[in-house]
């Protein structure tokens, strides 16, 4: 029984090594390859597609609307908005305060190639929590909006 | 029984408002360690009951039940709990080996839900980092779990562990 039990023991470390040099390698690798991208273009989407109702091109320095969000009437506004001297993308989210949909206020940089959500409501604001990004996805869960980058990968030759 | 579900209530709840991981939504599963102690205590289906309960309070307290987070709790937990009962029983691995793989599998089980919830593969990008932290978090778990039931097998009866 004792045996036994320093046998399990011996397989616990043995299992926790192992898997930590595995999952720490995998892990270093990508971090690695991360840093090597650069963000070419920024793509902001809403609710559940995988088409972006946004697009960021950091290299042409240009925000485009893919799509126009389909908004009740009771909002004044067409979303998204862009307000391209402030660099500025805002949408209407998802997150409601007394039944009032809020809006997400998205800032972009061409030059340092990133994108944070500077103003949005949801509990303990965590969105405006993920700070600036230049490949991170920003992930705006109760507002359902998210950001996600594109890059040049060194494999990229076709242009 | 009861006791400990409160327990786990609260370590779900307070490691939701300290807000510890890089993945919003996603959690490290601290309260996992009354899952294991559960598991280990008593049975596959007091732990798996257990767990389950936890999460929808949780859900229920925190006032997110049916949001993304409830579902990759819910996702992770399953998951979790299913795998560590599976390991349990093989007896190859001691407690600290199946506080670990629950953990790990904790962690997969809420990214493979947080993909279905938020639409897109985009969560992807946290998965090595999450996997890799959720060894010490299961080691951590673990040997916490082991040394409860140490302290308690002395003060009642003994527990193979």
């Amino acid at each position: 029984m004792e045996e036994k039990k320093t046998q399990k023991t011996k397989r616990d470390l043995y299992l926790i090594v192992g898997l930590f040099v595995i999952l720490g390698g995998i892990f270093i690798y990508f971090q690695f390859f991360k840093t090597q991208q650069e963000a070419s273009r920024a793509h902001i989407y809403y609710g559940s597609t995988s088409d972006p109702i946004v697009t960021i091109d950091f290299q042409k320095q240009q925000v485009t609307v893919n799509h126009i969000q389909s908004v009740p009437n009771q909002y004044d506004n067409v979303y998204p908005l862009i307000d391209e001297n402030q660099h500025t993308v805002t949408l209407l989210g998802d997150y409601e305060i007394n039944g009032v949909r809020q809006i997400v206020v998205i800032t972009y940089d061409f030059g340092l190639r990133t994108v944070q959500i500077t103003e949005e409501q949801s509990p303990n604001n965590i969105c405006s929590r993920e700070g600036v990004s230049n490949g991170k996805p920003l992930i705006c869960l109760p507002n359902r909006v998210r950001v996600e980058f594109e890059t040049n990968t060194e494999f990229d030759f076709i242009t | 029984m009861a006791n400990f579900l409160a327990i786990a209530i609260v370590l779900n709840l307070i490691e939701s408002a300290i807000a510890l991981s890089p993945i919003p939504g996603a959690k490290l599963g601290f309260a996992n360690v009354v899952t294991l102690i559960i598991l280990y205590m008593y049975s596959f289906k007091d732990a798996t009951a257990l767990a389950l309960l936890r999460v929808l309070l949780v859900g229920v307290l925190a006032g997110r039940l049916l949001g993304p987070t409830f579902y990759m709790s819910l996702g992770g937990v399953a998951l979790s709990v299913i795998v560590m009962g599976l390991m349990k029983k093989t007896n190859f691995f001691g407690i600290l080996g199946v506080s670990v793989i629950g953990s790990i599998f904790h962690v997969a089980g809420q990214i493979g839900a947080g993909i279905f919830v938020i639409g897109s593969t985009v969560i992807l990008y946290w998965m090595p980092v999450m996997l890799f932290v959720s060894i010490p978090a299961g080691v951590i778990t673990g040997l916490i779990g082991k040394k409860f039931i140490s302290l308690w097998g002395t003060w009642h009866t003994e527990i193979n562990h």
